[in-house]
């Protein structure tokens, strides 16, 4: 995403389209009709988990953990099983799922070695107290261990998980590709792909080349911003500047939202709707 | 099933007939003449009259509506079914299985039948 490609080839490089962070930013939609038979390279696949991978995470304990499967592998009793009834269109379209889970078993495991791994490197520096002794001593017994203990442990290694999906949704439009977050059949995927107890489901993250254009109908609606963002307190919204609104538009960060009823999205839609054979 | 009145009579036609108007324009019965034909073939297929299909199709629950499943899956099949036994090509199978989903659609039965063509 973040580029420090000279300007010169940020536009086109290798034949593909190359762009800054918040123009991938602007772009990402979730794309729903996807090429169900154009195949997604597996270097493409593999940059979007490094791309994972390298996501911020807490206590460096690496909840996240994706299962890559290439729909076509599937046989066909298998594929049908795995649908559900809200995503089983975007389930047979898209032709690479990222199953991604939540490891839960990690933190007990590792018993803060991985902390410790920050300590050694200087990411975690005395300065800021940090020492082996206070990982083993006083973060792994008295907050890491009982933190598995909580209802809450769940929700924070998933928010955690979420991060890392979210670096691989936006790497996959950075790779010229579509993708949609989505729920999925977790009993069936467990049963299929043998993931361990200890792993919580979250989301597949369906990966292909858009059949739609990029814009699909422009960026998707969202809140007012007064709504969701405040400044010292709730209730008072963070002042919106339209300078700034401005520059990420020129940024291609902010880009033309879709609008109700736009003929050229429905002329698409219904394209595609006659290619795929989709009802109306 | 003889006694089926004209398609318009009945209400979720009418619904069906109002949401493609509303989310795709034009008038739906002109820009596609067979679609009432289709709908026709599929409830004498069926032996239902449309506002029973629907009404087969969903259940109070708690005050709400609901989603039936088992009547979801069984018209989800029995439009299969309907589609296959179509003369012609696999186009004209796919438009006359896509019509029926779509009147179930725009009448708030979820159906991803996936791709038809």
């Amino acid at each position: 995403m973040h580029t420090v490609r000279p300007d010169a080839f940020q536009t086109v490089l290798a034949g593909e389209m190359s762009m800054e962070f918040k123009e991938v930013i602007g772009r990402r939609r979730s794309i729903r009709f996807f090429e169900p038979e154009k195949p997604v390279e597996r270097e493409k696949i593999q940059t979007i988990l490094e791309a994972a991978r390298l996501a911020s995470c807490a206590v460096n304990a690496h909840w996240a953990k994706a299962i890559v499967i290439e729909r076509d592998k599937l046989s066909d009793e298998q594929l049908e099983q795995m649908k559900t009834p809200v995503a089983a269109l975007n389930i047979e379209l898209a032709p690479v799922h990222i199953y991604w889970y939540a490891d839960l078993s990690v933190v007990n495991r590792m018993k803060g070695s991985r902390l410790k791994e920050l300590v050694d490197v200087g990411a975690l520096a005395p300065t800021h107290g940090w020492s082996h002794k206070f990982v083993d001593e006083f973060v792994y017994p008295q907050i890491l261990k009982p933190m598995t203990e909580s209802p809450a442990y769940a929700v924070a290694a998933s928010t955690d998980v979420g991060v890392a999906i979210c670096q691989a949704l936006l790497t996959a439009f950075d790779e010229g590709l579509g993708a949609c977050l989505s729920s999925f059949n977790v009993g069936i995927a467990k049963e299929l792909f043998h993931v361990p107890d200890e792993w919580i489901p979250l989301y597949v993250l369906l990966v292909g080349y858009p059949a739609e254009s990029w814009q699909a109908g422009g960026q998707r609606p969202r809140p007012p911003w007064d709504e969701q963002y405040f400044e010292g307190e709730h209730g008072k919204p963070f002042e919106r500047d339209e300078a700034v609104v401005e520059t990420l538009k020129q940024a291609k960060m902010i880009q033309t939202p879709a609008t109700p009823n736009n003929p050229a999205r429905i002329e698409e839609i219904k394209r595609l709707a006659e290619r795929l054979g989709l009802p109306l | 099933m003889a006694n089926l009145l004209p398609l318009t009579d009945y209400a979720t036609v009418q619904t069906w007939l109002d949401g493609l108007r509303q989310h795709w324009g034009g008038d739906p019965e002109r820009d596609d003449p067979e679609r009432l034909d289709i709908l026709e073939a599929f409830c004498r297929f069926a032996e239902k009259d449309p506002d029973t299909i629907i009404e087969e199709c969903v259940l109070m629950r708690d005050g709400e509506k609901r989603i039936r499943v088992k009547g979801r899956r069984r018209y989800a099949d029995l439009i299969v079914q309907f589609q296959s036994q179509v003369e012609g090509s696999r186009i004209k199978r796919a438009k006359w299985g896509n019509t029926v989903r779509s009147f179930l659609i725009h009448n708030g039965i979820l159906l991803q039948a996936g791709m038809q063509a």
